[in-house]
């Protein structure tokens, strides 16, 4: 089973060919991704009608090459997948439509994937995991733990009320004058700082439910950048490594809280899986690997090109739920808004 | 050659067939609409791909417009058509929606200037001029109603187009017959402009007229040592 997956949710233009094997292992064929990351530098943060302009002139050139890489024709493949949401509306619309419209003209079956359903059953494709796990998706513009029960099965256990916590590593590079995109920009200057010189807070430890806060935290450590301006290097990687540490506190501690939720709704996981583009965090990784070994779990990460969006989770995904006949017909709708678990309330915003 | 052709640039989702350029659609259909283009055009292509013999394995060409118009909408078109040149491995080329109004006043009219106007919202509109000859007057460009009248001169001009009545009603003293002010262009002469376009220039890309409404911003930064 070979299926092509595109992914258009936000600043990354992907194109990818996974092929399921007869022993129910996933190999990924061809994966293209073009960042738009120097079209939205100027802004710092992507800008919705900049990344649909890009979307649209790049998209065919990738599925053209992602298909020679993988030496395919459309018609070798199984199926068409496509996130059609949740994500920047206009270029949500430009994946899905060129989704199926390849389906119809190829005859082939479509699928219409949550991108969030895309990051969350990674670890199946990477390293074969049963069901249930416990998922953190921590990336621009999600952060959330899940308990990833099955293929379409999922119950959210927390999110965050106010910004995703890669958003608040972006805004705290702006304000720093590090470069964007800022997560790993914070990340370095973070090396050689002192994690110990600000006394940020830690928002949301040690509730019992499981969602995240970062505005409060982000405001905190402007007020003490801006007491301390103008700023050293030596400042710049203080604060960092500070902000970085309160993060990871608070990650950790949601994690664990949110570990004790999964057993309540799903009983015992196989293993503490963590994605989106954040996952890439060294200190973070390293942070959620003693959680999960105090807990007698496996961490699983995805490698780094599968952290970030790509079109190779999506047509994983596609082939997970073309398995199982969950397959899409040619009226189903972009969606800037799909919870995992539509039945339950929102509880922020940015989720 | 058989060519598909495709608009959703402004207030229709359409689409046709055409043999050998100048004839008539074997295969035609437009639905009047603001929104919703992106639902309704996949299943239209069906639709009107499965009225003629061969579907889409029988087309040589696809012709799409490229605005100016609805941003998204345009981008609908574009999307589709990029996939089904690429499924079918046949050229696909642009048609400006400005061009595709046009053409069905040099069809009807050949004594005075011919101007398209689309309304573009805010007291603007995309707007072009052409001579009689088909000869360019004024390039596709975005102006003030007012300043559209004042590119027309004295007239006498030809008008068609959703803009054409506010160009008409700014207008006082000018020879000028609104043509029509439907909301989209026929699909049919997307089809006819399309067979005759050279796909090496006429590439399917989106004609915005506007940038992307975004303005760099770093005020937030903190002062460095």
């Amino acid at each position: 089973m070979r299926v092509l997956g595109l992914e258009t949710t936000c600043d990354e233009t992907a194109a990818a060919v996974v092929r399921l094997s007869e022993d129910g292992h996933g190999e990924i064929l061809a994966n293209e991704v073009l960042s738009q990351i120097a079209e939205h530098a100027a802004y710092g943060g992507v800008v919705p009608e900049i990344a649909a302009r890009a979307h649209v002139e790049a998209l065919d050139h990738l599925i053209d090459r992602a298909l020679a890489q993988a030496r395919l024709t459309l018609d070798d493949l199984d199926g068409i997948a496509a996130a059609a949401g949740p994500g920047l509306i206009g270029g949500v619309i430009v994946g899905l439509t060129t989704a199926k419209t390849l389906a119809l003209v190829a005859r082939k079956p479509l699928l219409a994937v949550n991108h969030l359903e895309g990051h969350a059953l990674t670890a199946r494709l990477t390293d074969a995991i049963g069901f249930p796990y416990l998922l953190l998706l921590v990336s621009g513009g999600h952060t959330q733990l899940i308990a990833v029960k099955g293929v379409g099965d999922y119950v959210r256990l927390g999110t965050t009320i106010d910004d995703a916590i890669g958003e608040a590593f972006d805004k705290v590079a702006k304000l720093l004058g590090l470069p964007y995109p800022g997560g790993p920009e914070v990340e370095r200057a973070a090396e050689g700082g002192d994690p110990d010189r600000f006394a940020l807070p830690r928002p949301m430890l040690g509730r019992p439910d499981a969602n995240f806060s970062l505005a409060g935290l982000k405001t905190a450590l402007r007020l003490e950048a801006e007491r301390i301006a103008p700023l050293t290097d030596a400042d710049v990687a203080d604060l960092c490594a500070s902000f970085q540490a309160a993060v990871v506190d608070v990650v950790v501690d949601r994690t664990r809280v949110g570990l004790r939720l999964f057993r309540e709704a799903a009983g015992h996981p196989t293993a503490v899986v963590v994605a989106g583009g954040v996952a890439a965090n060294q200190t973070m990784r390293r942070a959620l690997q003693r959680l999960a070994a105090e807990a007698g779990l496996r961490l699983l990460a995805p490698p780094l090109p599968l952290c970030g969006d790509n079109g190779a989770i999506i047509a994983w995904a596609g082939i997970e739920r073309l398995r199982l006949g969950l397959v899409d017909d040619m009226t189903v709708p972009a969606r800037a808004r799909w919870p995992l678990d539509a039945g339950r309330d929102e509880a922020g915003e940015k989720a | 050659m058989r060519i598909l052709a495709i608009d959703t640039a402004l207030g229709a989702c359409a689409a046709c067939i055409i043999d050998n350029g100048l004839g008539e659609p074997i295969a035609h259909e437009s639905l009047i609409m603001d929104r919703g283009h992106a639902e309704a055009l996949v299943p239209l292509l069906d639709r009107v791909a499965a009225r003629v013999e061969g579907g889409f394995t029988s087309l040589d060409r696809v012709a799409v417009t490229v605005g100016p118009g609805s941003y998204t909408g345009m981008r609908v078109g574009i999307a589709a058509a990029r996939a089904i040149g690429l499924a079918c491995r046949i050229p696909v080329v642009g048609v400006t929606t400005l061009s595709a109004l046009l053409a069905a006043l040099v069809a009807d009219d050949n004594r005075r200037l011919l101007a398209a106007a689309i309304d573009a919202r805010h007291g603007q509109v995309y707007f072009q001029v052409i001579a009689p000859s088909g000869q360019t007057v004024v390039a596709p460009t975005l102006l003030k109603v007012r300043d559209a009248v004042r590119l027309l001169g004295a007239g006498p001009a030809a008008l068609i187009g959703s803009g054409a009545a506010a160009v008409a009603a700014e207008a006082a003293g000018i020879d000028l017959a609104v043509h029509d002010t439907r909301p989209a262009p026929d699909i049919v002469w997307v089809a006819r402009l399309g067979s005759v376009a050279d796909p090496a220039h006429a590439l399917p890309k989106p004609l915005y007229l506007r940038g992307p409404d975004a303005r760099p911003q770093d005020q937030a930064r903190l002062p460095r040592r």
